[in-house]
């Protein structure tokens, strides 16, 4: 009985805890969202989306469904080196800003990352 | 002669452009051409990787290599699936033909002769091949996966032929 009482309590201050906590994050709590996973599809020398818009802290997964290898190549920011037919290649997105890429094999290839 | 084996490999194509018209080929003809012209450019992309004495002409042929054995490994296993057997016809052949000609003429050449040459050759022999695409092969395929494969990859050889007109202006620069 005594035990229910303590946890009881311990909900009640770990509730308080989060409230005090919640109310205290900027408007933009958005934050606070849990990092998302968006794919780049690469088909046929196109990234689609050719433009993807993530947040910081958010993974970005390029997925090369041609039959030879492509790259993803922002000069200075990220670079995948060879991605194989058929093979994917993931980044975790931290540089804010918009990053035009293109792939070093197929310079004809070309996408945009924001990060913002 | 460099001349000539560049219009004799490209009219093999433009043959196939000008004789569509009259006879459209059979989806299996379009096989055996698709594979034909692919493996046609991986032999001399490998004499490129092994010959080359441009370090970029070298890569570029280093990459031929791969991406045209990649979309022939893509079109056999359609071609497989579909049952369809390749069947050898007069552009396959000659394509063939104009092949070992453009290694025969490449053979004998060596440093910045041989990479010009090999170059101009990529870039004549990936406009036959886009317009051979566009006039022929596209509007000619039956079977709605071959002709899928066909707009699929089209844009490889449109990324080489801009690849290999960089690659030549580079080479024209430098002598």
């Amino acid at each position: 009985m005594r035990r229910g009482t303590d946890a009881g309590a311990l909900a009640l201050a770990a509730s308080w805890v989060l409230g005090v906590a919640l109310a205290a994050a900027p408007a933009g709590a958005a934050a606070a969202d849990p990092p998302r996973t968006h794919e780049v599809v690469i088909q046929s020398l196109l990234y689609v989306p050719e433009t993807l818009t993530v947040r910081p802290g958010d993974v970005v997964v390029w997925i090369n469904k041609d039959p030879f290898p492509h790259t993803v190549t922002a000069a200075g920011v990220f670079d995948s080196r060879s991605i194989a037919a058929g093979k994917s290649w993931r980044f975790t997105a931290r540089k804010l800003g918009t990053h035009p890429y293109l792939c070093t094999l197929h310079t004809t290839m070309k996408g945009i990352l924001r990060v913002e | 002669m460099r001349n000539f084996i560049i219009t004799v490999a490209a009219s093999s194509l433009v043959l196939l452009s000008g004789h569509a018209a009259a006879q459209a080929p059979s989806d299996a003809q379009i096989a055996a051409i698709v594979v034909t012209a692919n493996q046609v450019d991986i032999d001399a992309g490998k004499l490129a990787e092994a010959k080359g004495s441009n370090a970029e002409v070298k890569a570029f042929g280093k990459q031929m290599v791969t991406d045209h054995s990649g979309v022939n490994k893509q079109a056999v296993a359609l071609v497989t699936k579909l049952k369809v057997t390749p069947e050898d016809n007069a552009t396959s052949k000659s394509l063939k033909a104009g092949g070992a000609d453009n290694i025969r003429n490449l053979e004998k050449l060596s440093g910045a002769a041989f990479d010009k040459a090999y170059v101009d050759h990529e870039v004549a022999y990936h406009q036959a091949v886009l317009d051979a695409v566009d006039k022929t092969l596209i509007p000619s395929a039956q079977n709605a996966e071959l002709k899928a494969m066909l707009v699929a990859v089209r844009p490889a050889f449109v990324a080489h032929l801009e690849h290999a007109k960089m690659l030549q202006a580079a080479l024209a620069k430098k002598s």
